[in-house]
């Protein structure tokens, strides 16, 4: 759109001078970027509900709203690490439900052909007796298949992205559109029932949780500390830059839609844990809340910016937000309007705040 | 050796350009040696009937690609006009005429507002379109309560109306087209309208007000989305909760089949955008008559959209390669002899 | 012309700057209507910003104009084109997308007769008589991207007739137009100036110069050195007053003695369009530079040597291994750098940290076994290398580079790649824009590398800059090589009549004369 620099062609000569030292930024600059503010949001929230509601505050509603964070936070993370490169992923939602269908029809202890029989994959993937992977052992190789359909998903999202060129948003959106599909037909619209026992060991509380701290450490340490995290910076700051610097830039845009394939997918087992079936329809409703909360969180849309810290707030403030909002008796389509609010304004405050800090 | 070498570079513009309706006559021609009850006239009328609403949006949405933005609210919109013109109805009765009218000034209030948050806030148009998306079919579910909205009976006779023998629809769709034509082919504005999708920044620096061009795109994806949604009323009746939802890809698919690309600068309504419509729903209908397992069908669309956007990207990045020639360094191919090029 | 009551355009006291560094220095031009003026000097002498003032795209910091005696101060290119000031640009400002009319009409249409519509017909007629104006045989309906780059340069040069103009500025419009095109322009420069327009006229081509233009303006560094009738210049006068320039920058003593191990070898690169059978070698050690005017193609040669851009025909080969086409990695990975034209857009991560953009080549060298960053030594090193070249920076750990001033950026790209430990290192207008103190402390640096057997490549449009920082010359010109200097051969004057075109005479547009020419060209 508008360029900020002068009406020059090419300005030649460097038009800013500067100090050797900036000036200390304003403090509320300061306190808008920080991860505080978020925090206080959600604290911001959490103040305004209760008085209109009951039992948000009641250890049930708590176990609730962390139940949900851990998942989410997952995909989120995926999510950071495509926005941090430049790109979005639109298919997050796509592949939670491909992943939590075929995981769940590869381990099913039983099938009633009633509802299956008309299933493509019937006599395939799983027949009267369950799934081909049985109920023991083969739950763990059903996970790792599940990580590995995401991860496919997520590198052909970004060999189109990065080798072909195509918009990401756009690519991504086809790929929904045609997963969507897919996994619908897959299982003729049914729900696949009767997960193994095994299986309900991803639901509980404290498995959930230590699975998502360690992928939020170990994302955060890749991004911080790792050459492919600086990479990942910089190719979303300035991939002709990045590219000049030997950075592989096509290579990074791949990997990072891979990741965030295989983050979606252990979020979708999480998830499909707590269900006890695995749904074509799993993360239909998820998109806004999942971009909503890295925005939120800090991870801006432009690309080059963000962490997982933020990242996780953004989450924690989108999972008490949706709480809060169910909790007073909200319809959906209500919710739906608010939370489509939200993300209107968090990403009109982050490009404002990229600007800002480019004119500066 | 300059005239030759342009040619070859012309002759394959002009096929590309005209791909919509090559695309249109092979799977035209495949449908019908598939199943010959393909092949009737009948069959077409059915396929402009339904391609009415779709071809509706997909011009709207022609508009909004020619800047290089996107709209991804229009059938959240066109719910939105449906539900808030069957409560209207439901207190105060409005003549026939003014039904469309209200319903195009819901869709002008809507793209007044995503045009305006794009243009001068400057936020990427998905994101704000996705927003939008949310907002417009929440509210208007909320509108709705989520139940069927409906209209008074007698309506749906419009659907079927002939005017001159040609269904109300389809004319209201070619009324549609030849305005749109029209104003992009013989006016200022609508050139400007290429200029500003192909360098926004040149084109402000040449003197086009940039701005408010970009907010007028949405503003008539939006009155259009609102256009369209009267002419699905009439012929449906009632208004399921999910109406409108996915319509954008459809009318996405059709536009960029029809030569309009996600990058801005290209593409036209007439032949294009309705080209690309009539494909669409060719496809659809041609799916139906050879009976694909309605499961299939969905990945199908999806599959042709993404082929879409990929000729789309391809086609793009071979043109810019094409003008990246800076210097001449050849000597110049003029001698005396050679008549100048024609 | 001689002294007329009425002048058309007066410059007075004209001065620019951009932040301490002055680009134009008190400029009085007087110019009469209908007189051709035409503006010379080298790439920096100040010509493009001069003129961007007269185009309303700059404000001048200093000194005023008067438009038909009248005070005349744009603030945008809108208003200096509502005064009749019309500026041909070198860059072209067409859509493609769009038709030849559309472009020329594209704020201005002929109206229809029906309200709000516009007339095709009409403006296929009014685009067909500016197109003969031009000469430019083409159906107006044609899109643009159709065009050949000399058929949108006439067109760019179409755009400015629309109006009736008082002054048109020509920025270097021959530079793709054949003979034949070239002789129509002048044609209608001449028919501009009989129905009572002034035009300025910029080029290098100085022949053309000498033959179109009434009074002559040489420019050099900022200034004004020489205006007068054309008579009272002759070609080679022309360029001996683009030269010499006042020996107040110091440059280091050079130690560096190059080797005879060739590192780089450039074989026949050719890409249409752009660069044409570029041949050349670099030795360890040794410092090369290459001269050219604005269009050479000098950038565009390097961008295909490191591998940023394709290249049709030739080899690029680092000690002695040829280099795929196209793969920045693979030269890096050979001990390839190279500092871009365009530090802002290409060598920077503006907002990121010093030591950020100061480490970003040489990341996978400091690394553990599992990947991550070993950030201590990094910095280290990143210090290290900023010390070497006096990049002062309170926190480089967290100063973002946008704050730093001109220099220290390039600085920053410098450190970047001597991070590399580079075997070759490509430089591209390294010290444009930055101050002098900067400038003796990037010769430094280019000094002590070549005595560290690194093979430097340095491409330049200060030529007093190349003469005492290298060990060879190479000039291009339109594509290709067209001389070579070795050191002994160092001739301010011979290098730069090089760079017009020997004689800078009309010959230069003819097939290329004694193709990598190695004797220094004749004056003539």
């Amino acid at each position: 759109m508008d360029t900020d620099s002068p009406p020059t062609q090419k300005p030649a000569l460097d038009t800013k001078p500067r100090s050797a030292t900036e000036a200390p930024r304003p403090l509320w600059r300061r306190f808008l970027d920080s991860d505080l503010f978020v925090l206080g949001l959600t604290m911001v929230v959490v103040v305004v509900v209760v008085p209109f509601t009951h039992g948000f505050l009641s250890p049930g509603n708590l176990l609730n709203v962390a139940s949900n964070f851990w998942p989410l936070l997952l995909v989120v993370i995926g999510q950071t690490f495509v926005l941090i490169a430049g790109g979005i992923d639109l298919s997050q939602t796509a592949i939670m439900a491909f992943t939590s269908v075929f995981g769940a029809m590869l381990v099913a202890t039983s099938a009633s052909p009633a509802l299956y029989a008309k299933s493509p994959f019937w006599g395939i993937f799983f027949n009267e007796t369950g799934g081909i992977l049985g109920s023991g052992i083969g739950v763990g190789a059903a996970w790792l298949v599940m990580l590995g359909l995401g991860a496919l998903v997520g590198a052909l999202n970004g060999m189109f992205v990065a080798r072909v060129g195509m918009p990401p948003f756009m690519v991504t959106l086809t790929t929904t559109l045609f997963i969507t599909a897919f996994t619908v037909w897959s299982t003729k619209s049914e729900n696949i029932l009767n997960l193994p026992p095994a299986y309900d060991w991803l639901a509980t509380d404290w498995v959930a949780a230590c699975i998502a701290v360690v992928i939020a450490v170990l994302a955060h340490v890749i991004l911080s500390r790792s050459v492919y995290g600086q990479w990942l910076y910089s190719t979303g700051i300035n991939a002709r830059t990045a590219q000049v610097s030997g950075v592989p830039v096509r290579r990074v845009i791949v990997i990072a839609y891979l990741l965030s394939g295989m983050f979606t997918a252990m979020g979708a087992a999480l998830y499909t844990a707590r269900l006890g079936a695995g749904r074509p329809t799993l993360g239909a409703n998820l998109l806004m809340d999942v971009i909503g909360a890295a925005v939120i969180g800090g991870v801006s849309l432009m690309g080059g910016r963000g962490r997982i810290t933020g990242a996780a707030l953004g989450v924690l403030f989108f999972v008490v937000l949706t709480n809060a909002l169910n909790l007073m008796g909200l319809e959906f389509y209500t919710i739906m309007w608010i939370k489509g609010l939200v993300i209107l304004i968090a990403v009109a405050v982050d490009t404002l705040r990229t600007r800002m800090e480019s004119r500066a | 050796m300059l005239h030759v070498r342009l040619n070859r570079n012309e002759l394959g513009l002009v096929l590309l350009r005209n791909m919509p309706l090559v695309l249109l006559a092979v799977v035209f021609l495949s449908f019908s040696l598939l199943d010959h009850r393909f092949f009737d006239v009948q069959t077409l009328v059915n396929i402009a009937r339904q391609a009415s609403y779709v071809g509706i949006l997909a011009v709207g949405m022609t508009f909004v690609l020619l800047t290089a933005g996107i709209d991804l609210s229009v059938g959240a919109v066109a719910y939105l006009a449906a539900v808030l013109v069957s409560e209207l109805l439901k207190h105060t009765p409005l003549p026939v005429v003014a039904l469309p009218l209200v319903m195009i000034a819901i869709g002008v209030g809507a793209g007044m507002l995503s045009g305006s948050i794009t243009a001068f806030a400057r936020i990427t148009p998905f994101i704000v379109t996705l927003a939008g998306m949310s907002i417009y079919r929440g509210y208007a579910l909320g509108v709705s309560q989520s139940r069927e909205a409906n209209f008074p009976i007698g309506l749906t006779d419009l659907g079927n109306l002939p005017i001159f023998g040609v269904p109300l629809p389809i004319v209201i769709f070619m009324l549609v087209v030849v305005v749109a034509q029209l104003v992009l082919s013989r006016t200022a504005y609508g050139r400007q309208l290429y200029a500003v999708g192909q360098d926004p920044d040149a084109a402000t620096r040449a003197g086009i007000p940039t701005r408010r061009v970009i907010v007028s795109v949405y503003v008539i994806a939006g009155a259009l989305a609102g256009l369209a949604a009267f002419v699905a009323v009439i012929q449906m009746g009632t208004i399921v909760p999910s109406f409108g939802t996915g319509d954008e890809f459809d009318a996405i698919a059709a536009a960029v089949l029809g030569g309009a690309s996600l990058f801005g600068g290209r593409g036209t309504v007439f032949p294009g955008t309705v080209a690309g419509t009539l494909l669409v729903q060719m496809i659809a209908v041609g799916m139906v008559f050879t009976q694909v397992d309605l499961y299939l069908t969905p990945m199908i669309s999806a599959a042709v959209i993404f082929a879409a956007v990929l000729l789309d990207t391809l086609r793009t990045r071979q043109l810019a390669k094409i003008s990246k020639r800076t210097i001449r360094v050849e000597p110049p191919s003029e001698p005396v002899l050679v008549t100048p090029a024609r | 012309m001689t002294t007329d009551p009425a002048p058309r355009l007066v410059f007075e006291g004209v001065a620019k700057g951009f932040f301490g560094v002055p680009v134009l220095r008190g400029i009085d031009i007087t110019i009469a209507p209908g007189e051709v003026v035409g503006l010379v000097g080298e790439n920096g002498a100040g010509k493009s910003t001069l003129m961007n003032i007269l185009g309303g795209v700059l404000a001048p910091d200093a000194g005023t104009m008067r438009l038909d005696g009248v005070p005349y101060a744009p603030n945008n290119p809108i208003d200096a084109g509502r005064a009749g000031v019309v500026f041909v640009h070198q860059e072209l400002n067409l859509f493609p997308n769009l038709s030849i009319q559309d472009n020329l009409f594209i704020t201005d249409f002929p109206k229809a007769a029906v309200p709000t519509f516009i007339s095709p017909g009409k403006a296929r007629r009014r685009a067909r008589d500016l197109l003969a104006r031009i000469g430019l045989d083409r159906d107006p309906r044609t899109t643009v991207d159709l065009l050949s780059p000399g058929e949108r340069q006439q067109l760019e040069i179409a755009k400015s007739l629309s109006g009736e103009p008082r002054v048109v500025i020509f920025d270097e419009p021959t530079t793709s137009l054949t003979a034949r095109e070239t002789k129509r322009l002048f044609a209608l420069i001449r028919e501009l100036t009989q129905e009572g327009a002034s035009v300025i006229y910029i080029s290098h081509i100085l022949a053309d110069v000498l033959d179109l233009c009434d009074q002559i303006v040489v420019l050099r560094d900022g200034s004004l050195v020489d205006a007068g009738p054309r008579q009272s210049f002759s070609i080679s006068t022309m360029i001996s007053r683009m030269v010499g320039r006042d020996l107040d920058r110091l440059y280091p003593e050079r130690h560096a003695q190059p080797t005879e191990e060739v590192v780089l070898d450039v074989r026949g690169l050719s890409e249409p369009g752009t660069i044409q059978d570029v041949t050349f070698q670099v030795r360890a050690g040794e410092v090369v530079g290459v001269f050219g005017l604005m269009g050479a193609g000098r950038s565009e040669m390097a961008r295909i040597v490191f591998g940023l851009d394709r290249h049709k025909s030739g080899q690029v080969l680092v000690k002695g291994v040829e280099r795929p086409k196209a793969d920045p990695r693979s030269r890096i990975n050979a001990g390839m750098g190279f500092v871009t034209e365009d530090r802002r857009n290409e060598g920077l991560l503006m907002d990121s940290s010093v030591t950020s953009n100061i480490g970003l080549a040489v990341l996978p060298r400091f690394a553990t076994a599992l990947g991550l960053v070993r950030t201590a030594a990094l910095r280290v090193a990143a210090l290290d290398s900023s010390k070497k070249l006096n990049l002062k920076s309170s926190r480089p750990d967290r100063q973002p580079v946008r704050s730093l001033s001109g220099g220290n950026q390039q600085k920053a790209v410098i450190a970047k790649w001597l991070l590399t430990k580079p075997e070759i290192l490509i430089l591209d207008e390294p010290t444009r824009g930055i101050d002098v103190g900067a400038k003796h402390e990037v010769y430094t640096v280019i000094d002590e590398l070549a005595r560290m057997r690194t093979a430097v490549l340095m491409i330049s449009s200060e030529l007093p800059e190349l003469m005492n920082t290298c060990d060879r010359i190479l000039v291009m010109r339109r594509g290709e090589v067209e001389g070579e200097f070795a050191a002994s051969e160092f001739d301010e004057t011979m290098i730069l009549a090089a760079a017009f075109g020997q004689s800078g005479a009309a010959s230069d547009r003819g097939p290329a004369v004694s193709a990598g020419a190695s004797v220094p060209g004749e004056v003539a």
